[in-house]
């Protein structure tokens, strides 16, 4: 079943187009990857499937519901819920105030603390330095911290932009088990990578954009073994950058 | 007679003190420097004067007095910071100082230029310790001033409304990407520092029991003083800020001489800001970090 359904969607900055005429869909349980050089438009599409840039045509379903004119907050109420590129990880805040700032919408707080107790098991570093600010976290564990603050949202769909930009290769490991762990768990993720291996070796669906439109989309693995993809992304022939 | 000044300037700096922090709010987490707060303070003061005039009981009156400085505050919102938000941070500061002249001149109009006497509301009831006299009106000033600031620094810090200010305070856009209402939130914020501001006008009129027209503009430049001593952004900042103040000013008045208040207090400014440039509690300018 669809959980996310992108239909024809346009953006425009000012007169130049990002995106046009995509189409994406996630369904449940699934991990969709979408992948492209820089400026291809991959974060653009994540911000507007989160509302927070405007569409010039097309349409975006959650779950059944149309929210192509629903505000940001609304649609991470409901479940659509983004780790930002760089994470964004507030530094004047706690670690635990972080975390905290995930679940803000929620008024279950009994819950929302027992899930914070689960966040320091799986990441016992965050656990250590949950009194600390953040800023004093290392790229890794910034990353961990953003992924758990995204947790407490209660996410439907996680979206992630690019989590392994700047990671260790030992953390890029451990981010991609944690993602497929997540998925196991039954956790729908749409993942946006410039780590084109890594992130085909994961998903279930991946689509390529190209200058803000969709030029390959299907099984990952007929993707990896695309010529064209190798060439552009893969490293093997002139690489894009 | 020193312990009496140190009284009588806490009691002062306890009203410079909310100003301070209605500043502080504007200032830390709109990056706004809200120059209509003296015009607020000032209608706290004036429009509790204009109501008991027109008979309204006392609680009725404050209430009235509160509620037209917030609704002037969102009108400050919507007019001067929404509109100006996406250009340079100065202009919304010029067009909050139009409000200030506006306010003022509004209430020129109507009570004129003088001060005007504000009537005593409570028996002339005093303590006496020792030798000291603390009034009592005073006392339940500063214990209301005290505890409301206490209350909102214990609200920023633990409650879920206070971590997203504090989350808008530190970084608008990632507050948005984090589901944060910001147009919810901007007005709710104006509407508190409003409040504070036209509390503490009230609470200078009842003590002190006069108001005029521009009674704002002193209060109003010691205030953001204040707010520069103790660190900008900073709420604790703004009661160390606010209370030194009030004993500077004082405590110069009694054993200087009342023509030199003003070189007291703002050399006092000069002194920490050569110090501690960023003030006494606030902390040096974060970098965003990724």
């Amino acid at each position: 079943m669809a959980l996310l359904e992108v239909s024809a969607i346009e953006v425009n900055y000012g007169r130049v187009t990002a995106l046009s005429g995509v189409d994406l869909t996630v369904n449940e349980g699934e991990i969709v990857t979408v992948l492209g050089a820089n400026g291809a438009g991959k974060s653009t599409l994540l911000r507007a499937i989160l509302g927070a840039v405007p569409l010039k045509a097309g349409g975006i379903r959650f779950s059944g519901a149309d929210i192509t004119r629903a505000p940001t907050h609304s649609r991470i109420a409901s479940g659509l819920v983004l780790v930002p590129e760089g994470r964004r990880i507030l530094i004047s805040l706690s670690v635990e105030e972080n975390l905290q700032l995930g679940a803000h919408m929620r008024t279950d707080t009994t819950r929302v603390k027992a899930e914070i107790d689960a966040i320091y098991q799986r990441f016992p570093n965050l656990a250590e330095r949950r009194h600390m600010l953040a800023s004093c976290l290392s790229g890794g564990e910034q990353q961990m911290l953003a992924i758990g603050r995204a947790m407490l949202a209660k996410p439907r769909l996680m979206m992630l932009d690019e989590p392994s930009l700047g990671l260790s290769p030992l953390f890029v490991s451990k981010l991609f088990d944690l993602i497929k762990e997540l998925n196991r768990d039954g956790l729908s993720i749409l993942l946006v990578e410039q780590n084109t291996g890594k992130a085909l070796g994961v998903a279930h669906q991946a689509t390529v954009l190209e200058l803000g439109r969709v030029v390959m989309a299907g099984d990952p693995k007929a993707l990896a073994a695309d010529p064209r993809l190798q060439q552009a992304y893969l490293g093997e022939g002139t690489p894009s950058h | 007679m020193l312990t009496q000044q140190i009284i009588n300037g806490l009691m002062l700096g306890a009203i410079y003190m909310l100003v301070a922090v209605a500043f502080t709010l504007a200032i830390g987490v709109l990056n706004f420097l809200n120059f209509s707060i003296p015009g607020l303070f000032m209608l706290g003061g004036v429009a509790t004067f204009g109501f008991l005039k027109m008979g309204w009981p006392f609680l009725l009156a404050a209430a009235g007095a509160l509620f037209i400085a917030a609704l002037v505050s969102l009108l400050v919102e919507r007019l001067a910071y929404r509109r100006m938000k996406e250009g340079d941070a100065d202009v919304p500061l010029v067009s909050s100082l139009g409000f200030l002249v506006l306010l003022e001149n509004l209430v020129l109009i109507r009570y004129g230029s003088d001060q005007q006497a504000f009537p005593a509301l409570f028996p002339d009831m005093n303590l006496r310790v020792g030798g000291l006299v603390i009034g009592i009106v005073q006392l339940v000033s500063m214990a209301i001033s005290l505890g409301l600031v206490a209350w909102l620094s214990w609200f920023l810090r633990t409650t879920n409304a206070g971590r997203r200010i504090r989350t808008v305070a530190e970084n608008r856009e990632t507050a948005m990407l984090m589901g944060i209402n910001i147009e919810r939130l901007v007005p709710q914020l104006f509407v508190c520092s409003a409040l504070l501001a036209a509390l503490a006008g009230l609470l200078f009129a009842i003590n002190y029991q006069q108001v005029t027209p521009f009674m704002g503009e002193g209060i109003g430049f010691k205030a953001v003083a204040a707010m520069i001593i103790g660190g900008m952004g900073s709420i604790w900042g703004a009661v160390i800020g606010g209370l030194l103040i009030g004993l500077a000013e004082v405590l110069s008045v009694s054993f200087i001489g009342a023509d030199v208040v003003n070189i007291t207090v703002y050399g006092l400014l000069l002194v920490i800001l050569i110090l501690r440039p960023q003030g006494l509690l606030g902390r040096p300018p974060a970098r965003e970090k990724l």
